[in-house]
């Protein structure tokens, strides 16, 4: 049934490109263009989530937030500064470049003076309470080469800017069941090569989600989105992530992303 | 008297005047009603039995909005055997089950729960550890020996998705959209049907499944027994009237009341509940018995007359019937309206109202078309009225007048046993209903929940509302504790099995940060802590996992207790106390509990089922006695009348208490409907009594000996139709209805037989004035004997 759904998927974006592929850039000619962008190798920013259930009801956390390559490998630190209840909590993660290894996941408690490790997630897991996955936060604005198949659909306009939509599809069922989504549509501006909005349809091919990259601008030469807003279509829940204080230049000491650091506190 | 005769007299000279017109009217009526039937729509849903206001069902619903709590459909994996679920191969079938129905586009994927799917929360000195309970598919009896382990190591769901001793096991699916879920019922049953089992018992439950099953149920009812009762009724005017006329006339006016109930209720956007579907079998039976009657007299009219003109025959037979049948047709409809005016469930409302709309346009028809279809045919002779002689039919009712006159009094004291009977069942008589009772014993339905009640802590639910003063009060350990406190309390009631609410999470999550030990398993003293567990939670959760335990500002929680029953005498028990508790013991001005749930709902409604009951049948008994009263213009005539449905009332009481039958939705109406429609008899026979006493000049107890093989015969058929018809209710594959049917064909079988015997020998020993009895009764019995003499010298 899923291979099916895949199939047909495929047979629709394959038909309907083939008769625009004429003048549009392929997907992954595109795909490679994001990629090729700059990201910086540190960047300490500070980070406000808003996340608001169906409800309205809404929870607001700020942190600091340090994202530091070591080669292929990505590591993240988060230091809660609010609310009160969970001020000084410390999350810290190591992603490894080879998919084999498990992430390295710990966060500290300060309410219990440890620091526990937790539990790899999987690539679709959502990511503390937010509607974005771990993939999505490790990603942040690139794209995930190896995970799909991808044509060029249409163009098209976000917030006003102008696009290319880029259908990608997951190359297998296994990778799709471990992204949690089937496929997914972006929108990428074609003049400086960053996603301005993403849709994601489920394992039922149901739509998921949709991400937006907003107030994109340039920092220290480095085109930043400021603002991630994610809305999940299946639980009404959204999450919306505010980007600020935003550095590439100043570097991030290696320390950072130590168990130590975690507990003391920056 | 004699104004009165004429009215009618020159009504059914004026209707016979012109009977195309009033048949072709008719017509109009049948087919402009009928028009809207194919606009009805089936309501199957438990919650249709209250009105959509009802507070109680408004704040079940508001509690499920809140928590996003939707009722699941179940798939129940039951192993007897030494090791229950826990072996590779049901373990394996779990798992199979568990794609299976993720594969569904109807089923939402991610809140599919199973043991499949679900992660063990465990711990070591590091720190937490998040796994699937199926880390490898389970291969060898070691690794379902480790997964037992695991799990029953991990109290949150225990009784709720594994069985406390490992014998069964669920999956928990919820579907998009819940008008869907009968179609996904029949998918999961064929896919339970297709699975690799080695022993296990697969069963497919949950609320969806109940509300498409009794969809199902409705339409193979309406399919099988609208039939069956119109055969039936065909074949009982065929054997008692022996001509064409005889069969299309009542068929007519079965159609005319059918249509026009169905008809307004579709014109009035009504939907078809359970109990209404049961209408149009009864109004089969009971709308046909006025034109029996009729037909009858008309019948026997031409057999004493054969010399008079049909025009002339007509109106004479309806100026004699024209009384009781209009007098019987509101008497039914007053049960009827017993029932619609004093239920508050919409079901039941529907249900008298429209019945109500069927009955008097049958009676309308019976006084209308039936004349008029008569006079437009030449006078055919039935061969059951000769004039030569009685039928079997007459001769046996005969038989029963002669020996029900001479003994009098063995029929009074036989009368009186049953009142006592009654009286007795009457006061025993209680209120247990439980929607699994809807359905037939042998159902897979009845037998799924059978099952999960058997092996798990219970199908029925209990929800507690915690409500606090401020956002993340929750957090707050005096108000875990006292949520803590609540849930042991719960679990302390009988057919409580167990609870879950965010405190069993929390006591978890300490102890997997505790390196797993047990003693930690408990609600730490700190609230940062337990808010920091959440956040430590949520790095490997969803968003919304505590959304059915906590609301998003952590000021509200649920508390879902699980019953193993949904009998309303058991969850009583269950509510009253957890309301005392509540009262008495939880609520401060800082928290506040406050019951919902499928359990609490039903305990309420239930709760007013008894005095509705007793509503109705007061209202059409004081209603329909008035009614005799005016008809028969004497208040003893009302008494005598009503003594006949009293004692079918009564042995009805005796006999839902002999076969323990329960007064439940449907069987609280029959009392209503027995009385209403059981008066009829009564009502012909004292209004033929006093018509051959007072009209005719005929000695009083000849005219009881002679009401027998008229009268007698004529109501023995309405009789036979209108058992017949709540007989074949009986059949019904809803349980409720079958016992609704049974019961009222069993109170109008007792009606007919006192009637036919109790009234009479009443009026033999009061000898009542307002019949035409002298007043010096030992003229009477001076007359008596000799009375009798005549009738035997009758050929």
């Amino acid at each position: 049934m899923k291979k099916l759904i895949l199939n047909s998927s495929l047979f629709l974006v394959f038909f309907s490109s083939s008769i625009l592929a004429i003048e549009l850039p392929s997907g992954d000619e595109i795909a490679l263009k994001i990629n090729a962008r700059d990201e910086g190798i540190a960047v300490s920013r500070h980070l406000k989530m808003q996340m608001t259930d169906r409800h309205g009801k809404v929870r607001v956390r700020e942190t600091r937030a340090f994202r530091k390559y070591f080669g292929d490998e990505k590591r993240t630190a988060i230091f809660y500064l609010k609310p009160k209840n969970i001020k000084d909590t410390a999350f810290l993660t190591y992603d490894y470049a080879d998919k084999e290894k498990d992430d390295d996941q710990w966060l500290y408690l300060p309410a219990m003076r440890k620091v526990r490790r937790i539990s790899a997630s999987d690539r679709g897991d959502y990511f503390l309470g937010t509607d974005l996955s771990y993939e999505d936060i490790k990603l942040e604005t690139r794209i995930s080469i190896k995970d799909y198949t991808r044509k060029t659909i249409a163009e098209s306009e976000v917030d006003g800017f102008h696009c290319y939509v880029v259908a990608e599809t997951t190359v297998d069922n296994e990778t799709a069941e471990e992204l949690g989504h089937l496929r997914r549509e972006s929108c990428v501006d074609d003049n400086i090569w960053i996603v301005r909005k993403s849709q994601f349809w489920d394992l039922q091919d149901n739509l998921l989600k949709t991400t937006y990259f907003r107030d994109i601008s340039k920092v220290q030469g480095i085109w930043t989105a400021h603002t991630i807003d994610v809305e999940n279509h299946k639980t009404g829940h959204h999450t919306k992530f505010t980007f600020s204080d935003v550095d590439y230049s100043k570097g991030v000491k290696d320390s950072v992303f130590t168990k130590n650091v975690l507990k003391r506190g920056l | 008297m004699k104004t009165n005769q004429s009215i009618p007299h020159r009504f059914f000279f004026a209707v016979t005047a012109k009977p195309k017109t009033i048949m072709a009217l008719a017509f109009v009526i049948i087919i402009a009603t009928g028009a809207f039937i194919p606009t009805l729509t089936i309501d199957s849903r438990s919650e249709a039995f209250l009105p959509e206001d009802d507070p109680a069902l408004l704040y079940r619903d508001h509690v499920e909005e809140t928590f996003g709590l939707k009722d699941p459909m179940v798939i129940a994996v039951v192993n007897k055997g030494e090791h229950g679920v826990f072996n590779p191969q049901s373990l394996q079938l779990i798992q199979w089950l568990t794609n299976e129905v993720m594969k569904m586009p109807e089923i939402n994927r991610d809140r599919v729960v199973s043991l499949a799917t679900e992660d063990n929360i465990t711990g070591n000195e590091e720190g937490m550890l998040v796994e699937k309970f199926y880390k490898n598919q389970p291969e060898t009896q070691n690794d379902a020996d480790n997964i037992r382990k695991a799990v029953m190591d991990f109290p949150l769901y225990l009784g709720s998705l594994v069985a406390r001793d490992g014998s069964s096991a669920l999956i928990v699916t919820e579907v998009y959209d819940v008008n869907e879920a009968p179609k996904v019922y029949e998918k999961l049953l064929a896919l339970v049907e297709r699975a690799p089992t080695h022993g296990e018992q697969l069963h497919v439950a949950g609320d969806g499944a109940v509300s498409g099953y009794l969809v199902t149920y409705i339409n193979a009812d309406s399919a099988r027994l609208v039939p069956i009762s119109v055969v039936i009724i065909t074949l009982l005017c065929i054997l008692s009237f022996r001509t064409w006329r005889g069969v299309l006339i009542p068929t007519v006016i079965i159609l005319s009341a059918t249509a026009s109930a169905l008809g307004f209720m579709a014109a009035a956007g009504v939907p078809i509940y359970v109990i209404t579907t049961s209408m149009p079998i009864l109004l089969v039976g009971v709308a046909v018995a006025d034109s029996i009657h009729v037909l009858s007299q008309y019948y026997e009219e031409l057999a004493n007359h054969p010399e008079k003109g049909q025009r002339e025959l007509v109106v004479r037979t309806m100026e004699l019937m024209w009384r009781p049948v209009t007098v019987t047709t509101l008497t039914s409809m007053i049960g009827f309206l017993g029932i619609s005016i004093s239920s508050f469930m919409p079901s039941m409302q529907a249900f008298g109202l429209f019945s109500l709309i069927g009955l008097g346009v049958a009676g309308l028809f019976s006084l209308t078309f039936v004349p008029a279809a008569l006079v437009i045919l030449k006078p055919v002779h039935s061969s059951a009225f000769k004039t030569s002689g009685p039928d079997i039919f007459s001769r046996t009712m005969d038989k029963v007048g002669g020996w029900v006159l001479g003994h009098t009094k063995i029929v009074i004291f036989l009368a009186f046993i049953v009142c006592v009977g009654g009286v007795i069942g009457a006061l025993k008589l209680e209120v247990n209903e439980s929607w699994v009772e809807n359905f037939r014993a042998s159902e897979p339905i009845f037998l799924a929940d059978v099952a999960i009640n058997e092996t798990l802590d219970g199908s029925n639910t209990l929800d507690i509302v915690i409500e606090t003063a401020n956002k993340e009060d929750i957090f707050k350990p005096e108000n875990l504790r006292r949520i803590d406190a609540l849930q042991s309390f719960l679990t302390t009631l009988p057919h409580v099995n167990g609870s879950t609410s965010i405190v069993d999470y929390i006591k978890q999550m300490n102890r997997s940060l505790n390196e797993n030990k047990t003693s930690e398993y408990l609600i730490p003293d700190d609230v940062d802590l337990i808010s920091q567990y959440f956040l430590l939670y949520s790095a490997s959760g969803d968003p919304t996992d505590f959304e059915e335990q906590v609301d998003y500002d952590y000021q509200m929680a649920l508390v879902r207790a699980r019953l193993d029953s949904a009998r309303y005498q058991q969850s009583k028990v269950v509510v009253e106390e957890a309301q005392k508790y509540i009262d008495y013991v939880f609520n401060t001005d800082e928290i506040k509990a406050t019951l919902s749930g499928r359990v609490n709902v039903d305990y309420h409604w239930l709760d007013t089922l008894l005095g509705t009951q007793f509503k109705s049948v007061l209202f059409a008994l004081v209603l329909v006695w008035l009614l005799v009263c005016v008809s028969l213009r004497s208040f003893y005539g009302g008494i005598l009348a009503v003594i006949p449905v009293m004692l079918a009332c009564l042995s009805v009481y005796a006999f839902m208490g002999v076969m323990g039958i329960t007064l439940a939705v449907g069987t609280s109406m029959t009392a209503a409907i027995a009385l209403g429609i059981g008066v009829d008899f009564s009502i012909h026979t004292l209004d033929r009594i006093k018509l051959l006493i007072t009209d005719q000049g005929v000695e009083p107890d000849v005219a009881l000996r002679r009401l027998f093989p008229t009268t007698g015969r004529a109501l023995l058929f309405s009789f036979v139709a209108v058992f017949v018809g709540f007989g074949i209710l009986g059949l019904s594959y809803v349980p409720p209805l079958s016992k609704l049917g049974m019961l009222i064909a069993f109170s109008v079988l007792i009606s007919f037989i006192s009637s036919m015997t109790v009234l009479p020998a009443l009026i033999k020993q009061l000898k009542p004035a307002f019949l035409g009895y002298s007043k010096k009764c030992s003229v009477c019995e001076r007359n008596e004997r000799s009375a009798l003499e005549i009738i035997k010298q009758q050929p």
